[in-house]
């Protein structure tokens, strides 16, 4: 076996009922309250059974599943769970792929060996391992191809699963075409032309899926016969700071909120990894007195590490806030390194005095080397079509 | 783009700017490049990805040019193009000139 995939079906609704078990069997909503201007972040299959989908909006997925729960969607506990699972998977393999929260293909050839396990004993160590540490339900499934694994993984609720060498094609055919990474409107035209599973697609001819469904065809005819090149491509592991604080007293208010938070970011940026470097993402979360925690997310339209920039984002997140319970302690984790900075201004757009010592600089640099040396660019005759006559340099100067 | 500054001209104070630089090439009887000198070793062409020709200024210094975008052994692309009237290669690079342009860019059949 070369790939395994991990996979956490609905993964933000299995979040929710890990935290809450008395939701299980109850249709689940993820993405705010129905009052709120937004849409449905994921539902659970309860839900879709009443026609809510991803992208329903809030109010009519009421009007469709009105006994559904709704609930937020907590960026920041939903980024720390997929976070920790990631790391847990980067310890049993090096090459990891992060595909979606709660979805993961990792390179496993040789390990199982490496460990002394037969595949099958080693691939229920790693599901069991991902299970008790994350409490989520898992799905685990290897084989030697990307698309085998992923298409393994999704048909098992939890549990592990192995596609032995040689069997791919027979397992394959015999699962819906709905595990084919197409547009759903082509799972739909394969329905519609009686092709049901996988191994109706692979008994017809390339040409002739090519011909009728173009490059998606193609594609499917090589996935259906077990044909996948897809590799793991893993990502570096992202430079992450976090720091946590308990409030000396529960705080209902977002002042001692704000306080705490702004303490903390100019804790976090000292930190030696990111010290010099701007920041594109802040993660904020809350420890709340009932045992819940609330989770924000901020990524800067301009990358930061100005303490004061992030808490002007940050703020209005914490003052809309709505506290079940009061708060015993604030987090913050940044991230989304960059060597940004800070901006390259227009040396041509410049005050009237810097200005003139520009000009004075070039006329020095002019007189010391003789003619001129600093040019602009005009443009000449735009329209040409000869390029040498578009666009000239003209001497820099007054 | 910068504002034309009104600075009156004088000597070295307009430079022309994207001029051809002549290059060593081989074509093939029918004018198409095959090889050309890059940093010293003929490489060959292994692709021509476009080719135009702009023909102007015929009442005085007639300009007849064959352009060729042209990638070379090792992935690089060059604009080079043929001088029709001196039968001679240079390398440019090339801007599609702004809307407005008398005529369009003729490409070959």
């Amino acid at each position: 076996m070369q790939v395994a995939c991990l996979l956490v079906a609905d993964f933000l609704v299995a979040l929710a009922r890990r935290d809450d078990p008395s939701l299980r069997g109850q249709p689940v909503i993820v993405g705010g309250s129905p009052e709120e201007h937004a849409a449905v972040v994921a539902c659970s299959p309860e839900a879709v059974a009443a026609g809510v989908g991803i992208g329903t909006t809030l109010r009519r997925a009421l009007a469709l599943c009105p006994k559904a729960v709704f609930l937020p969607h907590r960026e920041g506990v939903a980024a720390e769970a997929a976070g920790a699972l990631l790391d847990l998977l980067r310890l049993y393999s090096p090459a990891v792929e992060a595909i979606a929260p709660g979805h993961a293909h990792l390179d496993i050839h040789g390990l199982a060996e490496m460990a002394r396990m037969d595949d099958a004993a080693y691939l229920r160590d790693l599901q069991e391992s991902a299970e008790n540490a994350s409490g989520l339900p898992v799905s685990l499934a290897a084989a030697d191809t990307v698309f085998a694994a992923h298409a393994a993984a999704t048909v098992q609720a939890r549990g592990a699963m192995l596609v032995h060498a040689g069997e791919a094609r027979a397992f394959l055919g015999r699962l819906p075409v709905e595990v084919l990474p197409v547009s759903p409107l082509m799972h739909q035209r394969l329905r519609l032309f009686g092709l049901n599973w996988l191994g109706q697609v692979a008994e017809l001819t390339f040409s002739a899926m090519q011909a009728q469904f173009g490059r998606e065809g193609a594609r499917a005819w090589e996935l259906a016969n077990g044909r996948d090149d897809a590799r793991i491509v893993p990502r570096p592991e992202e430079v992450r700071v976090s720091e946590e604080l308990e409030l000396p007293a529960p705080a209902a208010l977002s002042e001692p909120l704000i306080a705490g938070t702004r303490a903390l970011l100019l804790r976090a940026l000292e930190h030696r990894e990111i010290k010099g470097h701007s920041l594109r993402r802040l993660d904020w979360r809350l420890g709340l007195e009932s045992g819940e925690q609330l989770g924000r997310r901020c990524v800067f339209r301009e990358p930061t590490n100005d303490a004061a920039r992030m808490l002007f984002a940050l703020q209005p997140k914490i003052e809309r806030l709505q506290l079940p319970a009061a708060a015993v302690s604030v987090g913050v984790t940044l991230s989304g390194l960059c060597s940004e900075y800070g901006h390259q201004a227009n040396l041509w757009q410049v005050g009237p005095r810097r200005h003139r010592e520009l000009l004075e600089a070039v006329e020095q640099l002019n007189t010391r080397v003789g003619g001129p040396q600093v040019f602009r660019i005009v443009e000449v005759q735009g329209w040409s079509r000869i390029p040498e006559r578009q666009l000239g340099m003209v001497a820099f100067g007054p | 783009m910068v504002a034309n500054s009104g600075t009156a001209a004088g000597d070295g104070r307009f430079r022309p700017l994207n001029e051809p630089s002549p290059a060593a090439v081989e074509a093939t009887p029918r004018g198409a490049p095959k090889a050309m000198l890059w940093r010293g070793t003929y490489r060959r062409v292994v692709a021509v990805h476009d080719t135009w020709r702009i023909d102007d200024e015929w009442w005085r210094d007639e300009i007849a040019r064959r352009y060729f975008v042209v990638e070379l052994e090792g992935g690089r692309r060059l604009t080079i193009f043929h001088d029709l009237v001196r039968d001679l290669w240079y390398q440019q690079a090339y801007d599609a000139p702004k809307a407005g342009a008398p005529m369009g860019r003729k490409r070959a059949g």
